[in-house]
């Protein structure tokens, strides 16, 4: 409690949806389908439902460890297992954290210099996002939070671009249901799993909410937004492509959207690129955020100036990453780090504060 | 400063008098002859003479009295103080006050006789309606709060006066309907005037920037405005306004984005109609910012962009040019900028006259040289008529003046860089704030309930409530007395 935020600076509770869902939402919905599908084929939209629904457990299983103080995960390592190994969990969290922001970052410059700009040097990009980054930053969390609840307006019309598609679908391609075992399920849930992180933002933010108590409704409708757009993007990569088609593309929505139509617009993903970098930014900001918050309570740093270190730690990897291979190798990585963090820590951090509480009581 | 402190406050009346008699405009009229002998001093530049020989002299002459004491029973006019103190009467001698000395006493008295002399009153020039009242300010403090006041018949108007300038020491009304505007807002106001430290207040707008939140930014934080329904109106909605004596503007806070959208006019139109017309200033800010640089971006790096009969149409139209497509929109929107410039500040007739012709020609003879292409004169005409929709003129400037740096931003990095900038502004407005309230509520922080007259306007009988934005604490507005029409008559029993 001793560095809780001023009542000023808190948000309304129902931001937290706006939060969870623009964390979560990030540069693999341009092109999950295909790794999804490749276990799951034709039933790769039940592997999303199952996947929404094990996040809102987590998300369940996160409030419980929350509990009813103004804290966050940060003061709660430190309070349950000392300064010690709780600072060191705090660290590994932070590199999580760091990585999934690094991630993000270098994936999508990839995707702008696959499509649009070839020839455009990594450090360029980086550079003018971790600056907007830093300027978003210095506004306090009030400001990250505007910049995912307009990460989330502004790109939303974009869903109606899916209609394009949807006309050149054959939806007969979703039959037959049910048709893989239960290891592809399980292995289509791993996968899909990346795109579904983002949602440990809420053990960050908690404390920053108006009436963190009564935020837990809207947490599992921020989970719940996200599961309907993968699910509309899924059935339509599913109905679009063949299976084989889909294996082959790597952006597959990306070049769904060259269907699109318009009067005056004949490649329509250019529009869709340019609008993904406000559904990238809030990414880079959240997790950024949360580190700093970190570096704050562990290392006693003041977010003022750590936020400027790990702005130049994020800067220097994004730039050392120069291939495809080491873009997607690094995507593995941390696909994996965040499976094990909510598939193996969550629960037993959750089984801890559920027995310790007991046990204090 | 110390030492000069010290010596003024030493300084005598007659010390006082000497320095004054520097000037030629200051009399000191010595009358020997009548029953009493007193001294009048004044500037004769600022008094008003008619009541100086009509009331006082006549009212000075007559009596018999020896003392200031008794002079200021008889004489009939408003504001009499009898002072002995040299530096207030120097004050007082210089805001138009005449002061009457009897037999070299160090006692005056002092009277008001200041005479103001302004212009008529004159429908607004810069924020033209059709419809609605046309009454502005005028430079006239006291004509100003006379037309306020005889809006808003309310013992709630609060007019707390504030003094700002070490040289012009210009009066300055801070004006709010208690009760309904938060105190915490009045408050700031109030204290970040009186911190103000400044010799020479010009105009209205010198506070405003002085006042603002954020002085780096190109976004207004404050409405300008010379129209009194508006003033009232916001003063109604719990806003806070500033009039500035010598200034036919008052500044209005706090304010959100939205506001500069709205003309007051939208509120004499029917609600339709005027959501309509937000609508499409709305959509006119956004293509008059984004126009050029779009045409910049995908020219320069995105030309696959456009389907292929309409880039035809395009690069048949720039083939013949020998520029890049950064060069030739810059040429044609620094040549817009210049035209506005030359025309607001040349006299009204002779401007208007020369800004057609200068666009029509200069527009012409570069399409003809082969300098820029048809195209994009089209294109920047119609962004640069765009801008001028807006109802707020610094919103205009702004709008021009983004520009600018975007359409660089889409020279380097294309659409990416539109995007960029596009997120540097969204940041930048999340982090602004007017007197301390967000500037992009209602939208962020998002409050649903405060919609009702934001980006549209619904009918008055759904504006019961105030915005959440002013913080009042006086929320509703009025009360919905009409009975409701039952639910069960059909169409044809109405």
């Amino acid at each position: 409690m001793e560095n809780s935020p001023r009542k000023e600076i808190l948000v309304s509770s129902f931001l937290i949806m706006f939060i969870i869902h623009s964390n979560q939402v990030g540069v693999g919905i341009l092109g999950f389908p295909r790794y999804i599908n490749q276990y799951t084929g034709q039933d790769g939209w039940i592997v999303v439902l199952i996947t929404g629904l094990i996040f809102h457990v987590f998300v369940w299983m996160m409030y419980v460890i929350l509990g009813d103080e103004r804290e966050d995960i940060i003061d709660l390592q430190k309070k349950w297992f000392g300064s010690w190994i709780g600072g060191l969990l705090n660290l590994l969290v932070m590199i999580y954290l760091l990585l999934g922001a690094v991630v993000i970052l270098r994936t999508f410059i990839e995707v702008i210099q696959a499509w649009m700009f070839p020839e455009l040097k990594t450090w360029i990009p980086v550079l003018m996002f971790l600056l907007l980054t830093y300027y978003v930053l210095a506004g306090g969390f009030r400001t990250v939070v505007g910049v995912s609840f307009f990460g989330v307006i502004f790109p939303l019309w974009l869903l109606i671009t899916a209609v394009s598609p949807a006309k050149y679908a054959s939806f007969t391609n979703l039959l037959p249901v049910f048709d893989h075992s239960l290891k592809d399920f399980v292995m289509g849930t791993k996968q899909m799993t990346l795109s579904f992180l983002g949602a440990e933002i809420l053990l960050f933010a908690y404390p920053f909410l108006k009436n963190p108590k009564s935020s837990r409704v809207w947490a599992h409708i921020g989970i719940g937004g996200t599961t309907i757009i993968y699910l509309i993007v899924m059935i339509i990569s599913i109905a679009f492509y063949s299976e084989e088609q889909l294996q082959q593309t790597i952006w597959s929505t990306l070049i769904s959207w060259k269907m699109v139509e318009l009067p005056f617009v004949e490649r329509f993903e250019y529009i869709g690129i340019t609008f993904w970098c406000f559904v990238i930014f809030p990414n880079v900001c959240l997790n950024i955020w949360a580190a700093t918050r970190i570096g704050k309570k562990t290392l006693h740093i003041k977010q003022k100036y750590f936020s400027i270190v790990l702005l130049i730690v994020v800067f220097i990897s994004c730039v050392l990453i120069t291939t495809r291979e080491q873009v997607d190798m690094i995507n593995t990585i941390t696909a994996s780090i965040g499976t094990y963090f909510f598939y193996i820590y969550i629960p037993i951090i959750f089984l801890y504060a559920v027995v310790r509480r007991r046990v204090t009581r | 400063m110390k030492w000069f402190q010290k010596t003024e406050k030493e300084m005598t009346l007659d010390d006082v008098l000497d320095d004054l008699s520097q000037s030629a405009d200051f009399v000191i009229y010595q009358n020997k002859a009548s029953r009493i002998p007193y001294t009048l001093i004044y500037f004769a530049s600022i008094i008003d003479p008619a009541k100086l020989h009509r009331v006082v002299l006549t009212k000075l002459n007559e009596s018999e009295t020896k003392s200031l004491e008794e002079l200021e029973g008889i004489i009939p006019i408003e504001n009499l103080e009898i002072s002995s103190d040299p530096i207030k009467v120097q004050e007082r001698l210089m805001s138009g006050y005449l002061a009457v000395r009897l037999n070299k006493s160090q006692k005056v008295l002092l009277m008001d006789l200041s005479l103001i002399k302004s212009r008529d009153l004159s429908p607004p020039e810069i924020e033209f309606s059709v419809m609605g009242p046309k009454e502005g300010l005028i430079e006239d403090l006291q004509t100003n709060m006379n037309l306020i006041r005889r809006r808003i018949p309310h013992p709630k108007l609060r007019m707390k006066k504030v003094t700002v300038g070490t040289v012009s020491k210009t009066k300055i009304i801070v004006t709010y309907i208690e009760g309904t505007a938060s105190e915490q807002n009045v408050n700031t106001v109030v204290q970040r005037l009186e911190d103000l430290d400044f010799d020479l207040i010009a105009d209205s707008s010198v506070i405003g920037q002085m006042l603002e939140d954020n002085s780096l930014s190109v976004f207004p934080q404050m409405i300008d405005t010379e129209r009194t329904d508006r003033i009232t109106g916001h003063l109604n909605y719990g806003a806070v306004a500033i009039l500035v004596e010598g200034s036919s503007n008052a500044l209005i806070g706090p304010i959100n984005f939205g506001q500069l959208l709205v003309s007051f006019e939208d509120y004499y139109l029917g609600w339709n109609i005027a959501s309509f017309f937000r609508i499409i200033r709305m959509m006119s800010i956004l293509m008059s910012i984004v126009a050029t640089p779009l045409y910049v971006a995908v020219l320069t790096y995105h030309f696959e962009l456009f389907p292929s009969k309409l880039l035809a149409t395009l690069i048949s139209s720039r083939s013949d040019i020998p520029f890049i497509p950064v060069i030739e929109v810059l040429f044609l929107e620094i040549t817009i900028d210049l035209l506005r410039e030359a025309g607001a500040r040349m006299p009204s007739k002779v401007g208007q006259t020369l800004g057609i012709v200068g666009g029509i020609v200069i527009g012409t003879a570069a399409v003809e040289a082969s300098l820029t292409s048809n195209i994009l004169l089209i294109i920047v005409a119609l962004s640069a008529l765009a801008s001028f929709t807006t109802p707020v003129y610094r919103m205009t400037n702004t709008i021009r003046f983004l520009r600018y740096p975007l359409i660089l931003f889409a020279q380097f990095l294309g659409l990416i860089g539109i995007a960029l900038f596009g997120l540097f502004v969204m940041v930048h407005l999340i982090r602004l704030t007017s007197l301390g309230s967000p500037y992009l509520a209602p939208l962020y922080p998002p409050r649903v309930k405060d919609w009702y007259d934001s980006f549209f306007r619904l009918p008055y009988v759904l504006q019961k409530k105030r915005s959440h934005f002013f913080r009042t604490e006086k929320v509703s507005r009025f009360f919905d007395k009409k009975e409701k029409k039952p639910n069960s008559l059909d169409f044809d029993e109405q």
